[in-house]
């Protein structure tokens, strides 16, 4: 029995350290030959950045090495790794991240007339460090046999009396309900935002729970008859592999609010060059690519999301919903007012 | 092993001195060495405390900790009620009768564990969702969907129930099988019957073992953070998460960690208190198998569905629903890559499995040796890395592995040698990481069956010379091997569905099955992240059957 285990225990040390040896001479060959790396921290989870990264080490031979977590764990290890730090690019999927990872002192800022001159103003920091690469507006889905576009208008339209009991939101922990709430103290200030938060709590169909998807699923099974969620996520429901997703979006309509007034509201996915970067050159031109044309496709193609990038258009189920006016806050002040968001959502019992 | 003939009369510090420069000798020196190694991250967390918590520590007592508070408590109820039944239920009726498929039911009601909670939460979500399974079901069979609204408090009890009843399982079965022999024997002599020789007899002596595993249930319910925020239910560790990434103040984060320590300790401290006062042992352990009555007609049916019901609901009904996702995405999804993910995870796992096993053996056999008396107490501070969120101990980890690799750099850099990190983003202190973490499910398992053993064979041994380590693998190894082969399965599967801690400490070159799932899960495509998921419950399923085997056989 001894034997045994120990036989088991060689064996499995062995395949650990094969493996360990074989990527440690991959990784020297490729140094002596000279071969260049980029290190990319990122949150964006999606398989189609695969391919962004795939085309990328073909086009220019630098090799792509990522580490995948939560934006909040990446900015704590990067802490953590203070000068040592292996992170040259660190990519979010909402500017109130990378504005804290700038607050933190992680980013630096780059010269880059392509960055700076192609993305929108409002969509890239003051101090060039950081860069948005894709936009995802946050809007109202809204069950089609029940309730008339006429009568949705704007977010704060949404503590309405009579929408009582009606509204589909999720957790108050996740960024993109933090996103807009951080946009509604900048734009209405704090008061009104407490109130906004505790009108929303008051008609909440249900205690807060699940996905975005799941907030449009509720829609269409009848819990409720609004939801506010994510763009891309419709995109994604329209082209699910299961068929009952893909009926269940169509049930849905999509609203975008405030286009009366200031827009609705857009977060972005993006990237900055890390503080220490040891491959900076090697940064930039990675993040360029990011908004290349080809790259761009990808991004509005597999994923949903609307392109920065003016020149490439929407994928197709997104160009259905219409152009919209988008609210043109500087992305700077949602990652100022996060913090005073969720202290608002604890406030107002928003769970 | 308080000695000192009457202990009467009031220690003086003298003479407690004097006691302690008697009794300490090198097992005590070596115990305390590598407890402080395990501890080493808890204590940095514990340092954090005294810089105070965040200012908003007033705002999450205002608003926040009550219900933290009243869900934890409940969860812990709630799926302590639930795991028992399930567990000792099936663990009793395994080991006693002979029925249908019992050898296979034996493996399978472990297999509940190899797949993670969260997954499994996403599961049920999927399952009662409008327009998921049991509604399409329905539809099929033209009836009128009812649905079941099971993301909430309760729900959340139910699926973390289900997929930790295991760890109860598996350890009153390994006293049952073991350890239940003769008594059974003597009990049947005496004309009792079953059901009274089952609560009187056997469930009181089997207490520590279920208590044991009931212990690593609750720490993992706590621990949970996956599921109880699908769930929407606000737990600490969910709280833990808010005031650290939301809130930005990592300092309350360790606040409301120390919390949730207590607590934990305070379980411990009750596991303590219940088996103070029990101490049996017996010599034979190996000699006789516990001898299984043959369940036959209405009985047998209705052991068969006793035991059925938890491997359906936990293992059956999520992994139907996981390969209904994997079939309608495997054309997106499926990559040869995960069978080289598979590899990778699996040889991980086993290894740090053994290293954590390894660490339970030397803290629970240093500190045996060790005469004195306070250092078993000492060892156990180890175990508390469990109750620990798997991202707080990776920061944990982080501070002194930093600081030293820091140290490294700038030593070697005197001598012109220009090093990167040498064990931070290595599988260094990813193996440390997990030993740390996972060190109580393997000390538990270990010592409930260690306890048992009676001392007079290894002290005996001793006598005539034989040395500590010798009569260890001489004597006590071949009584406690169930214990250290349960060991070794549960930390191997927990590490294959470990999350948090991989994510923050996982070397670049290397990917985690459940690494992978969390990918596709963290971004809402759950129906993606079945076919990583399916790969974890497959790696894990091949060492839960060959290890079964061992455990059962003689």
């Amino acid at each position: 029995m001894k034997k045994l285990l120990l036989a088991v225990a060689t064996i499995s040390l062995l395949v650990a350290c094969g493996n360990d040896n074989k990527k440690n001479e991959n990784s020297a060959t490729k140094e002596s030959s000279k071969d260049q790396v980029v290190n990319i921290y990122t949150h964006r989870h999606y398989e189609p950045d695969q391919d962004i990264f795939k085309m990328f080490e073909e086009k220019t031979g630098i090799k792509v090495k990522v580490i995948n977590a939560s934006a909040d764990e990446l900015i704590q290890k990067m802490k953590m790794e203070g000068k040592q730090s292996p992170a040259d690019v660190l990519i979010t999927v909402d500017a109130g991240r990378l504005s804290r990872a700038k607050g933190e002192g992680l980013l630096q800022s780059i010269n880059s007339d392509i960055l700076e001159n192609t993305i929108p103003a409002h969509l890239q920091d003051v101090d060039n460090q950081w860069f948005g690469l894709t936009k995802r507006a946050r809007i109202i889905a809204y069950a089609k046999d029940r309730v008339k576009p006429e009568d949705l208008s704007t977010y704060e339209d949404l503590v309405n009396e009579k929408w009582k009991g009606k509204i589909l939101v999720r957790s108050s922990s996740n960024i993109y309900n933090q996103s807009l709430l951080a946009s509604i103290i900048a734009n209405n200030g704090e008061e009104a935002a407490q109130t906004w938060a505790e009108g929303i709590v008051a008609n909440m169909a249900r205690s807060p729970k699940g996905s975005d998807r799941d907030q449009v699923k509720a829609v269409v099974a009848g819990e409720g008859d609004l939801a506010i969620v994510n763009s891309y996520y419709i995109g994604k429901m329209l082209n699910s592999p299961d068929a009952e997703e893909v009926k269940t979006a169509q049930q849905i309509g999509l609203f975008f609010p405030n286009q009366g007034d200031r827009g609705t509201h857009i977060n972005v996915s993006g990237a900055g060059v890390a503080k220490y970067a040891p491959n900076k050159e090697n940064a930039i031109k990675f993040i360029e690519f990011l908004i290349s044309q080809e790259a761009q496709q990808v991004f509005t193609e597999a994923n949903y999301e609307y392109p920065v990038l003016e020149s490439v258009e929407p994928v197709n189920d997104i160009k259905a919903w219409g152009d919209f006016k988008e609210d043109n806050l500087s992305l700077n002040k949602l990652g100022e007012n996060n913090k005073k968001a969720v202290l608002i959502f604890d406030a107002a019992g928003w769970k | 092993m308080q000695q000192g003939g009457n202990n009467n009369e009031a220690f003086s510090l003298k003479t407690r001195i004097k006691r302690l420069k008697r009794d300490v000798n090198k097992w005590s020196v070596f115990t305390l060495a590598i407890v402080f190694f395990l501890a080493l991250p808890i204590i940095f967390i514990g340092v954090e405390l005294f810089s105070g918590p965040g200012e908003t520590w007033g705002h999450i007592v205002e608003y926040l900790l009550p219900d933290y508070i009243w869900n934890s408590l409940y969860l812990v109820f709630i799926c302590s009620i639930l795991v028992l039944i399930f567990g000792v239920s099936s663990a009793w009726f395994v080991s006693r009768y002979d029925f249908l498929f019992r050898k296979q039911m034996e493996w399978l009601l472990i297999l509940p564990l190899a797949i993670p909670s969260y997954i499994v939460g996403y599961a049920y979500a999927g399952i009662f969702d409008y327009g998921g399974s049991l509604d399409l079901l329905l539809r099929q069979l033209g009836l009128e969907f009812i649905r079941i609204d099971i993301m909430n408090r309760a729900g959340l009890a139910f699926v973390l129930s289900i997929s930790l009843f295991p760890y109860v399982y598996v350890s009153a079965r390994a006293f049952f099988l073991n350890q239940a022999n003769n008594l059974l024997e003597a009990s049947k002599m005496l004309g009792v019957g079953e059901r009274k020789t089952f609560f009187k007899l056997m469930l009181p002596l089997a207490r520590p073992a279920i208590v044991a595993g009931l212990v690593l249930v609750l720490m993992e319910v706590l621990n949970d953070y996956g599921a109880a925020k699908y769930y929407g239910v606000n737990t600490f560790t969910t709280g833990i998460f808010r005031s650290w990434f939301s809130l930005e103040e990592p300092q309350t984060a360790v606040y409301l960690s120390a919390l949730l320590i207590c607590f934990i300790f305070a379980l411990i401290l009750f596991e303590k208190w219940q088996v103070r006062k029990i101490k049996f042992t017996s010599s034979k352990t190996n000699s006789t198998q516990i001898q299984r009555n043959e369940a036959k007609g209405a009985v047998q049916w209705m052991i068969f569905l006793v035991v059925f019901l938890p491997i359906l609901l936990g293992f059956i009904l999520p992994v139907a629903q996981l390969i209904y996702w994997a079939v309608i995405t495997a054309s997106t999804v499926f990559d040869m890559e995960f069978v080289m993910i598979s590899l990778q995870s699996f040889a991980i796992a086993i290894a740090s499995a053994i290293i954590t096993v390894l660490f339970a053996l030397i803290l629970i056999y240093f500190s045996k040796w060790s005469t004195l008396s306070t250092i078993k107490n000492i060892s156990r501070i180890g175990v508390l890395g469990y109750a620990i969120p798997g991202a707080v101990i990776a920061i944990g980890i982080m501070i002194p592995t930093l600081a030293l690799d820091k140290w490294l750099i700038n030593m070697l850099g005197k001598f012109g040698i220009d090093t990167g990190l040498i064990i931070n983003g290595t599988l260094l202190a990813l193996l440390y990481a997990y030993a740390v973490r996972f060190l109580a499910v393997a000390y538990n398992p270990i010592d409930s069956t260690a306890l048992k053993v009676d001392n007079s064979i290894p002290d005996s041994s001793k006598v005539l010379g034989v040395g500590n380590i010798r009569t260890f693998f001489k004597i006590d190894f071949p009584l406690i091997k169930t214990g250290v082969f349960s060991a070794v399965i549960l930390v191997f599967i927990d590490v294959m569905k470990e999350l948090p801690l991989t994510l923050i400490l996982k070397p670049y070159h290397i990917d985690t099955l459940a690494v992978k799932a969390f990918e596709y899960a963290s971004d809402e495509m759950v129906m993606e992240a079945s076919i990583p998921s399916l790969f974890i419950i497959f790696t894990a399923m091949i060492p839960v059957i060959f290890l079964n085997k061992l455990l059962i056989k003689k």
